[in-house]
């Protein structure tokens, strides 16, 4: 299931979000060697995990985590419109109804790490849909924009890629509708619905 | 903007597409307009393979010589475009191929056929899925006409796209997963295999994951006990040729040839 983690639920989940943190300096940081801040030596936190950021975790039946992906209103600070703007020939896409989605983060390999990147897009596309999201915005490396688009969903660039650190990087679009999840659930063999909005006490 | 305005058109027409005889119009045009003579949207699959074979995408308008050349060759193994694709996971120009992979003889000798067949140069976008067999789609200029490095960016789009609506349009994604048969890596196992084909030793494999050093060795031994292999090399061989791990995985963003 993919657990939802909005702005007010932070404090019930501070274990879980500290071990997501943990897991993408492992990923982006260690294996994929991205120059991004680290904090305290364990934790890729950056300017855009502010009280803004909403996320998504995919969890096991065990409660263990196997992906995460972050999502933040393009009406405040976005990777697309602070670091990239140039990426969008006709501007950077701005709206109640636009959310970019950053930092895409499975921890499997091969087949299983592309169900659970499955997993997390339908979880992000039932997001969208809860809440009147009409477009999500990414910025994509080249290299794995094929993986990105075949999950399946409709994706257009925003303008021509340009280079970044030695890769060239585009900035793409997501067109989300109703028929994008009933698509995507069959594409990836699940029923209902994935994700969960568990609210729990604080105590 | 017109440059950007045609890649637009062409990715709303593919993504749209129901068909494939109305994609490779798209295909075809966009070859054209984007200053290519030809094309091929192809799987690296061992065409000797046959059970690989039926699935496998061969969408490919190279001139009859160099179709006819490919076909007496049978053995794509030795094709210089398709060992780069596996080196590389970003696109690449046919003459900057000695700069990606060791042009042997035999090497050069199947790049100097395809020039003999009438091409002069070609890009090649590799598309890496996890979990499916290597594909790529591959640009190529007829001989006499020099490679507009402007558009470059262009066709790497017209590249991925194109491959993608294939995939969609053949349901590729639901029946072209590579043998199921292969051996499962655990989350850890994986970790461990990606950062030794990156060349780290245990201890630094420790040290990165805060476990202990010889956790990282259970770790790795178990998994050459799944592939029943004797050698670390030859588990990251196994592990690569099965997208286990993937090149993108090893080599990160250092993949820009050097």
């Amino acid at each position: 299931m993919i657990q939802l983690i909005a702005t007010p639920d932070r404090p019930m989940f501070e274990q879980e979000l500290a071990h997501m943190f943990r897991e993408r300096k492992r990923v982006f940081v260690d294996r994929l060697g991205w120059e991004v801040p680290v904090v305290d030596g364990e934790f890729e936190i950056d300017q855009f995990d502010t009280e803004d950021a909403v996320y998504l975790l995919s969890l096991d039946a065990a409660g263990v985590q196997l992906g995460s992906v972050r999502l933040l209103p393009s009406t405040r600070p976005t990777l697309l419109s602070e670091v990239f703007p140039h990426l969008c020939e006709r501007g950077v896409p701005i709206g109640e109804d636009v959310w970019e989605i950053t930092r895409i983060c499975t921890l499997g390999s091969g087949p299983e790490a592309l169900a659970v990147r499955k997993r997390l897009m339908i979880g992000m596309v039932e997001f969208a849909l809860l809440n009147g999201v009409k477009r999500f915005t990414l910025v994509a490396h080249l290299p794995y924009l094929s993986r990105l688009l075949a999950v399946g969903w409709d994706c257009e660039p925003l303008g021509l890629p340009q280079p970044h650190a030695d890769q060239l990087v585009g900035a793409m679009v997501i067109n989300v509708t109703p028929d994008t999840l009933i698509h995507l659930r069959q594409r990836a063999g699940v029923q209902g619905p994935v994700l969960r909005w568990e609210v729990r006490d604080a105590a | 903007m017109p440059l950007f305005d045609d890649v637009e058109q062409f990715v709303k027409g593919a993504n749209r597409a129901t068909d494939i005889n109305e994609l490779s119009g798209l295909l075809n045009g966009a070859v054209e307009t984007f200053g290519f003579d030809h094309v091929a949207l192809v799987h690296h699959v061992n065409l000797h393979a046959p059970d690989a074979a039926t699935q496998a995408l061969q969408y490919i308008t190279y001139p009859d010589a160099l179709r006819a050349e490919m076909k007496a060759r049978r053995q794509l193994g030795d094709d210089p475009v398709l060992i780069a694709v596996q080196r590389s996971a970003s696109a690449f120009l046919w003459s900057d191929l000695p700069q990606i992979i060791d042009m042997n003889p035999r090497r050069t000798e199947i790049l100097n056929a395809a020039m003999a067949c009438g091409i002069s140069d070609g890009f090649t976008v590799p598309v890496n899925v996890p979990g499916e067999f290597l594909g790529s789609c591959s640009f190529a200029l007829r001989a006499g006409r020099e490679v507009k490095r402007a558009m470059l960016p262009a066709a790497q789009y017209v590249g991925c796209f194109a491959f993608e609506a294939v995939r969609r349009i053949r349901q590729l994604g639901d029946t072209i997963r590579v043998k199921e048969a292969k051996p499962a890596l655990t989350t850890r196992q994986y970790d461990c295999l990606v950062l030794a084909a990156q060349g780290r030793s245990d201890w630094h494999i420790a040290q990165l994951l805060g476990i202990s050093r010889e956790t990282v060795h259970q770790h790795i031994e178990t998994a050459k006990r799944r592939y029943q292999v004797a050698s670390r090399t030859q588990l990251v061989v196994r592990a690569l040729f099965d997208s286990q791990i993937t090149f993108a995985d090893v080599l990160g963003p250092q993949l820009s040839p050097d």
